[in-house]
């Protein structure tokens, strides 16, 4: 469905001397440097899959969706959906994509909603009556029913999110871009976002790429993580296989019935594990154990531990996938992508 | 093809009819826009009429004859205004901002989009003057109004509106690779202040650049002049055709590149 192929962007940066010189100097002077904002990123997307593209700031995620909606163009490399290239077809390629940009919104800003809504349908060429079956999914999964007479202005922006999706929908696009859906809505709106995503997704196999720095849109929503940084792939897999392939690291939570007590645990000497593989944080009676459990099991660590000292409350804690891509993006975990 | 401009018409007449209802959101905002117009379209005829009232006649033109150019050139511009305004903010923040991503994921020709999207009201304070203008020197200025001038009227006034937005659309352009250009848009401007009034009454350098280069003379005194006098319509009316083509030309091609490196901005 989707095929992005060792793609490329280069920006053009001017280098400005500080002060009002150098930008005279740099106007009349310019020197400039070539920044390589995406570097070789490749991925496939099959049909009806929702992605999780995800990375750091400025790993090059936005520069990425803008070169697959058409926006910006490659320097190199291509992108292609249902094999058409959106620089060489664009007026036919937009017609298959939808495109939220959390941070803009594509909305009349002065007019009720529902104007929007008709210029859209004008603009797709969307027939009344497929029209109006869409008007009435998007009312019934979005809520809009609320708002729809509102001049956009008035919107909160949780009600702003929900009628831009419902906009970038109207045409019943193939592809679905989300450019951060959930930036800075609260828990309930985040929650409709959500259910709307995979409801659209499930009925209409709606192909769905979705960026987010909320890992809970992720781990609800998307089958499989692409990761970037610098530009450049850093995972491709299910979030499955995110957490085997770097999910070893467990974390045993207890409290001590005595606070001296700490000083009868030595997990290091014990079990031979180095500062990468074992990490204890204790405050008062509380300890927190982070270790890899690849090397030593679960077991182990919890009867050592029982033997050595008294508790008065214990708890294990699965791998997370929070914790997980915190620990890439910081580089705490080598790739071997 | 017939079917896409049919296409394009419906979707531009959606934008006006938009634009109308948004009127109706800020009615003060549009009365004080048109008022300020009429205020600024007075103070400059006063200006004339001083001037006049010293001076019966400019290098050879009368002052009803100065008037009915000054009045022809408010029609192109009043209705360059009219439709083909957002390009100003195009310029201004759009390509900069990052605003212009919305164009170009919609299933429309961005550059038509963006053209016809704004349709300024205020605009008719130029076409009322410049019409009212033009009307008042009936009578003193000889002007045939033959079937065949009449026609030349009507066709000669859309392209000189096409020089205006031909120049518009190259400076708009330009921001694609400089991420702002509505003060070099506006520059180009001030320059059509000069086109109100006939082009002998400047010197070589003036004269040949407002023809030759930024024609705005074209867009009022030389087809004025062919209205009132008679004299050389090759130069007077087929300059303007000519101006027009042109400007539109290099303005698509440039556009057309422009877009191919657009940066989009962060978010």
């Amino acid at each position: 469905m989707i095929y992005v192929d060792n793609i490329t962007k280069e920006f053009k940066k001017t280098i400005k001397q500080p002060g009002l010189l150098g930008s005279f100097k740099s106007l009349f002077n310019p020197k400039t440097e070539k920044i390589k904002a995406v570097d070789g990123i490749s991925f496939h997307v099959p049909k009806g899959e929702i992605l999780g593209f995800i990375g750091p700031n400025g790993a090059g995620k936005s520069t990425v969706i803008k070169m697959l909606t058409g926006i910006l163009t490659p320097s190199s490399g291509t992108c292609s959906i249902d094999g058409r290239i959106p620089q060489k077809d664009r007026k036919n390629y937009v017609r298959e994509i939808g495109v939220v940009f959390g941070q803009r919104t594509q909305l009349w800003w002065d007019l009720p909603l529902t104007e929007t809504y008709a210029v859209l349908k004008e603009i797709y060429e969307v027939e009344d009556s497929a029209y109006k079956r869409k008007m009435e999914l998007l009312n019934e999964v979005l809520d809009l029913q609320d708002f729809i007479k509102s001049p956009v202005r008035t919107l909160s922006l949780g009600q702003r999110m929900r009628a831009d999706i419902a906009a970038s929908l109207l045409h019943s696009p193939k592809v679905l871009f989300l450019d951060e859906p959930t930036i800075g809505l609260d828990v309930v709106v985040k929650d409709n976002i959500r259910r709307a995503i995979a409801q659209i997704n499930a009925e209409e196999k709606t192909t769905v790429i979705l960026t987010t720095h909320d890992l809970s849109d992720i781990e609800l929503l998307a089958d499989r993580i692409v990761m970037i940084d610098k530009g450049r792939n850093v995972f491709d897999g299910t979030v499955g296989e995110l957490k085997q392939n770097y999910g070893q690291m467990r974390e045993l939570n207890f409290e001590l019935q005595r606070a001296e007590d700490k000083a009868l645990l030595d997990y290091g000497k014990h079990f031979g594990l180095g500062e990468d593989d074992l990490k204890v944080i204790s405050d008062g009676v509380n300890v927190t154990v982070r270790f890899n459990s690849e090397l030593v099991p679960v077991g182990d660590m919890l009867s050592y531990t029982l033997s050595q000292v008294h508790l008065s409350d214990i708890s294990v804690k699965d791998a997370d996938i929070e914790e997980i891509i915190r620990r890439l993006y910081k580089k705490e975990v080598r790739i071997d992508a | 093809m017939l079917k896409e401009i049919k296409r394009l018409l419906k979707m531009h007449r959606i934008f006006i009819a938009q634009d109308l209802k948004k009127l109706m959101e800020y009615k003060v905002d549009f009365l004080t826009g048109m008022l300020g117009f009429i205020v600024y379209q007075t103070i400059n005829l006063i200006f004339l009429w001083v001037i006049f009232s010293n001076i019966p006649a400019l290098k050879g033109w009368t002052y009803e004859q100065i008037i009915f150019i000054y009045g022809f050139s408010l029609l192109p511009k009043g209705i360059d205004h009219l439709f083909f305004d957002q390009l100003w903010n195009v310029g201004y923040s759009y390509i900069s901002r990052g605003d212009f991503d919305k164009y170009l994921t919609r299933p429309l020709n961005p550059l038509f989009t963006v053209i016809v999207e704004r349709f300024q009201v205020d605009a008719l304070g130029e076409l009322i003057v410049g019409v009212a203008l033009m009307a008042s020197t009936v009578g003193s200025v000889s002007i045939q109004w033959s079937v065949l001038n009449v026609i030349l009227f009507l066709l000669i006034v859309p392209f000189a509106t096409l020089i205006y937005t031909g120049i518009k659309i190259i400076t708009t352009a330009v921001a694609f690779w400089t991420k702002r250009s509505g003060q070099i848009t506006h520059v180009f401007y001030l320059v059509n202040d000069f086109a109100k009034y006939p082009t002998t009454i400047y010197n070589d350098v003036i004269r040949n650049v407002i023809t030759y280069i930024i024609p705005f003379a074209f867009t009022a005194f030389y087809p004025a002049s062919y209205f009132l006098t008679g004299e050389n319509p090759l130069f007077n009316l087929g300059g303007t055709v000519v101006a027009a083509a042109v400007l539109m030309t290099v303005g698509v091609l440039l556009w057309n590149k422009g877009m191919s490196v657009y940066e989009s901005a962060g978010s």
